[in-house]
């Protein structure tokens, strides 16, 4: 510790172990936060999960999404079996936070929208 | 020139000592403010940012050899060296040729 760059070294290496020690309890922070999950899970059926629309909020931008007349951003892409004549398709909401350091939560909206899709393709827009 | 070697740049044994702990003091202590204040407005950043802000402060406080660390210099003894022998066979030499 007699000279400068001794000195100096030894300030940023306790500093950056103080990070470190800080980035665990961020992490730890949000283990413990209890978001409401809901676990969709049918143990008979395969359930498939597409992503149709998604959209980034950053922190500070509005959050208050109204949306209508939208098309899907990702379409129904039909990979050879599956959606054709499916008379369970569920439309559900959810949503990511992604903290800085710490879990991924995954929590899904209330509410959620079913339909079938036809048996036979359609040739023109409905 | 010669008053830049003049300037002092070193800490004392006791001075080093201070440095450390207050180093830490302020680095940990600024951690934990950061930490608190992060959590309540629910952003990391800002507390990366105060602990950055403990590490300048720090790094000022303590980096730089200033007099206060400097109080309590260690009394080193005389050097014994070379000259004291040297200067005691030169004066052996002068008084034999006195003689």
């Amino acid at each position: 510790m007699h000279s400068i760059l001794q000195r100096g070294n030894a300030i940023l290496a306790y500093t950056l172990s103080v990070l470190a020690c800080l980035t665990f309890v961020c992490f730890a922070s949000t283990v413990l936060l209890n978001y409401r999950t809901h676990a969709d899970l049918n143990t008979v059926k395969v359930v498939v999960y597409v992503v149709l629309w998604d959209k980034i909020i950053l922190r500070g931008e509005n959050a208050v999404l109204d949306f209508k007349n939208m098309n899907t951003k990702y379409y129904f892409w039909d990979d050879g079996n599956g959606l054709k004549g499916n008379n369970n398709i569920t439309l559900t909401l959810s949503w990511n936070i992604i903290p800085n350091a710490g879990l991924l939560p995954n929590i899904f909206a209330h509410g959620s929208h079913s339909f079938q899709f036809p048996v036979d393709y359609t040739t023109s827009r409905m | 020139m010669d008053f830049i070697y003049k300037i002092p740049t070193h800490m004392d044994f006791e001075g080093q000592a201070r440095a450390e702990k207050l180093s830490r003091v302020i680095i940990t202590l600024f951690g934990f403010v950061g930490l608190v204040w992060g959590y309540i407005i629910q952003q990391f950043s800002q507390t990366v940012y105060i602990l950055g802000a403990g590490f300048v402060l720090a790094a000022l406080l303590t980096i730089p050899p200033w007099p206060l660390y400097r109080k309590k210099p260690l009394n080193w003894q005389k050097a014994k060296g070379e000259t004291e022998t040297v200067s005691s066979g030169d004066s052996a030499k002068k008084t034999k040729k006195k003689n």
